[in-house]
């Protein structure tokens, strides 16, 4: 038994196995080879799936949106654009929708893109067989008719006026039947689509890399590198780190503390986004004292939006004039409640409490939240609303937030949602209607008005577009005054990218636009 | 060590199931609605009753299958194949980092006791213990990534992808080890069996050396027993911090999101890793002091 020598070769063991184990590592993605264009992208999280279908996280949007594309498509500002269909029309009482696709189109494996293919596509997702995430999106379709080699109408089973916009949201990416057939249920981590760019590989949590479709059917607007790597970076000091080093050329979710960093460096870009993602604060209006119009209005009163805005998101963000944010199709400005605390006194005794009274504030664990939150309960206290606050991490905050109304301990919930539609429709209806109180969906406010509720039914009853943006500001109108919420902000997004690189930013409903990325 | 990974089968499952936290409405998101909702649970299996659910995934456990992700839908078998061993190679790069800074420094300490060698590695040990990873991983990611551009800032790649965060992982467990081998070796040289040899003749460094490390050696690989736990754990800063796909961010982002199938096959995977290493630490005493044995 060598006892001489036994510790060294401990040490050498240990020495070895770490260099063996490093060097059977594979090698990391290497640059391009040269010459060769190629981009990354730090992104703060990983895809969890490549299937629109099953997609309904922004990271697994934004890069699917480069390879997959839709019948129409939102661009950089939101509005509908035609994409696969080159026209379409609906009928006046917007329950069928008719589509005139693009003609010698292909998916990336050859395969030819036509009506066949739309049919085939929608008819997987709104198949509740296939358990796809993104079923209710499409669940309204009654039918599906190839009329002609290139064109496609369905019918609905109601009236939906907002109906193209469900097929602009990016989980209507059309998808190649061939290799959906292929794959399986391993589809999401092959997607085949028709996008400028094509898939090649993903390693999970460490990268997924497209490249150039030298084919693309629209040469002007086709890929400008010949590859983007795009990388999970969960924390937001290395994705900066990796900026400034030039690591990566584009990262996202920059937090507003560290624009300044961003904007100072000369080699840098900081890249500005309004959003279409709006803060707010859910009062229950099923539970005393929410359930009075004065005590919501004096909420909105006390809070002084401006300063928090200025202190919590150093400049970026804009006060609320609306439920909805400037760039959601449908918006009206309405109002704006001015921080006015005296006025909010004055409301809360008409109310019956010229004391003030005690609520609890709910909200996700995050920093930002936290530092918002702890101006609100300064501000409040101002008025006499003692507001404990509580943070919850995110997956028991959603547990908790859908309750329904009978177990739901909901007071005040400091919150934020956005339309991914970029619709008027999905900004309101999911969020102040009765048929969606929790457990069904996001209306955490348990908020119902007949006049609201008739204007949204309305809007979908018809795809006339003055008729619709009429109703919707009429919603609009009666929702401000009624203040269910306290009206907060609309978020400014910020990334930032090297100064030589252009044509790529964030889209304003969060997700990333990088298809026309370019090097100066 | 079979019944206790039984056992751990049991607990896991349970405290994961316990935890407040809705998988199916976390899977289909907030903009989903019921029936969405309703469809994903029915997919994941969690509407049938709990016991149920326990023995179908225990059964096929047993059978090597460890389901799938209930985010992705990738088998958990894929993703922890890949995860593990890069956590094993930043932990063993970790390791290696841990013993020969924090073994050349403690033994030095511990020899020259009360000199400026001793007091300033100390110093910098208990720096070490108090240090936050995830600052010194930042730091030491501008430092010599950004600002001196010698090294990649993430991901996992070849032998320089592993220095800093085989660093920023160590320092912590190199500071402990500093700090138990000074003590350990202050210890030893003052036995009779150091002074023996010592006036047997042997050179100061053959007696240090042959004899004297050896035996401190012996509580520093308790020491190393216990950090491995802490450096799996540990694990999951430097892995956020330098975005190294290790089995710690696979652990975190899957409970956050209450991905049952990931974080009880991570778990039990993990419970009988720890197992098997303490196991080795039992061997290695064997090993190293033949004084100790088991009876057979």
């Amino acid at each position: 038994m060598a006892r001489r020598g036994s510790i060294f070769f401990l040490a050498v063991l240990w020495v070895a196995l770490a260099a063996l184990a490093a060097a059977c590592a594979g090698g990391g993605a290497g640059g391009g080879a040269g010459g060769e264009k190629v981009i990354t992208i730090a992104q703060y999280a990983d895809a969890i799936s490549l299937d629109p279908q099953d997609t309904n996280d922004n990271a697994s949007f934004s890069i699917e949106k480069p390879m997959l594309e839709g019948l129409v498509g939102f661009n950089e500002k939101m509005e509908i654009v035609p994409q696969l269909a080159e026209k379409w029309d609906a009928s006046p009482d917007a329950k069928v929708f008719t589509f005139y696709l693009r003609k010698g189109v292909k998916f990336h494996d050859g395969t030819p893109f036509n009506a066949e293919a739309v049919k085939a596509n929608f008819d997987r997702v709104r198949n509740p067989d296939n358990k796809l995430k993104r079923y209710t999106l499409f669940s309204v379709i009654d039918k599906i008719d190839v009329v002609d080699e290139y064109t496609v109408r369905f019918t609905l089973k109601e009236p939906f006026g907002a109906m193209v916009a469900t097929f602009a949201h990016p989980a209507g990416g059309i998808n190649s039947p061939a290799a959906v057939q292929k794959y399986g249920k391993d589809y999401g981590k092959n997607p085949v689509g028709t996008g400028p760019y094509k898939f090649v590989e993903w390693v999970p949590n460490d990268h997924v890399t497209m490249v150039k479709n030298p084919d693309y059917w629209d040469k002007e607007n086709g890929a400008k590198v010949d590859k983007i790597i795009v990388k999970p970076v969960p924390e937001a000091g290395t994705r900066i780190a990796m900026l400034q080093k030039g690591d990566a050329q584009f990262i996202n979710n920059l937090p507003p503390a560290q624009a300044q960093t961003v904007k100072d460096d000369k080699n840098l870009t900081l890249i500005q986004t309004d959003g279409i993602y709006c803060y707010w604060i859910a009062m229950n209006t099923q539970k005393k004292p929410f359930d009075n119009v004065k005590v919501r209005q004096a909420l909105n009163y006390a809070i002084d939006k401006e300063s928090i805005i200025k202190n919590v998101l150093k400049g970026y963000g804009r006060v609320m004039d609306s439920p909805l944010a400037p760039g959601v199709w449908g918006y009206t400005k309405v109002m704006t409640y001015p921080y006015d605390p005296a006025k909010a006194k004055q409301l809360l005794a008409e109310a019956g409490y010229p004391n003030g009274f005690k609520a609890t504030m709910r909200a996700t664990e995050t920093t930002e939240n936290k530092e918002a939150m702890v101006a609100f309960q300064a501000q409040l206290a101002q008025v006499g609303v003692q507001v404990e606050v509580q943070t919850l991490d995110s997956a028991t905050m959603t547990a908790e937030r859908f309750k329904p109304l009978d177990q739901n301990k909901n007071e005040l919930e400091f919150a934020g949602w956005s339309s991914s539609t970029g619709d008027a429709d999905w900004g309101l209806r999911p969020l102040l209607t009765k048929d969606n109180w929790p457990p069904t969906n996001f209306s955490i406010a348990f908020y119902t008005n007949p006049q609201v509720e008739a204007d949204i039914k309305a809007a979908l009853q018809t795809s006339d577009p003055e008729k619709r943006k009429a109703a919707y500001a009429d919603a609009q109108k009666v929702i401000m005054e009624d203040a269910p919420w306290v009206f907060l902000w609309s978020e400014v997004r910020l990334s930032g990218a090297r100064a030589n690189v252009g044509g790529i930013t964030i889209q304003p409903d969060n997700i990333g636009y990088y298809r026309s990325v370019y090097y100066k | 060590m079979i019944p206790t990974l039984f056992g751990v089968s049991i607990v896991v499952f349970l405290v994961v199931h316990l935890v407040p936290g809705d998988p199916a409405r976390l899977v289909a998101g907030p903009d989903a609605s019921i029936q969405d909702v309703e469809l994903v649970r029915s997919d994941l299996g969690l509407d049938r009753p709990l016991p149920v659910q326990y023995l179908s995934w225990l059964g096929r456990v047993l059978v090597g299958d460890l389901g799938r992700s209930a985010r992705s839908h990738r088998p958990v078998a894929e993703d922890l194949g890949r995860a593990i061993p890069a956590t094993v190679e930043l932990t063993l790069a970790a390791l290696t980092v841990t013993l020969l800074v924090g073994l050349g420094t403690g033994t030095l300490a511990g020899l020259r006791r009360n000199s400026a060698w001793d007091y300033s590695s100390m110093v910098v040990a208990l720096l070490g213990v108090c240090t936050p990873s995830f600052w010194l991983g930042l730091m030491l990611m501008l430092v010599f990534a950004v600002k001196l551009n010698l090294l990649p800032t993430t991901g996992r790649g070849g032998v320089d992808h592993l220095v800093l965060p085989a660093l920023t992982l160590g320092f912590g467990g190199a500071a402990i080890v500093a700090r138990v081998m000074r003590s350990s070796m202050i210890e030893v040289m003052g036995m009779d069996y150091i002074r023996t040899a010592r006036a047997k003749g042997l050179l100061p460094q053959m007696v240090v050396l042959r004899h004297a490390i050896k035996n401190a050696f012996v509580p520093v690989v308790t020491v190393i027993g216990l950090e491995f736990g802490n450096l799996l754990a540990g694990a999951v800063v430097t892995e956020t911090v330098f975005a190294y796909p290790g089995i710690g961010r696979l652990l975190v982002e899957s409970i956050g999101f209450r991905d049952y199938p990931v974080i009880q096959g991570t778990l039990l995977l993990l419970a009988a890793q720890f197992a098997l290493v303490n196991l080795l630490v039992d061997v290695l005493y064997v090993v190293i002091d033949p004084r100790i044995s088991y009876e057979a």
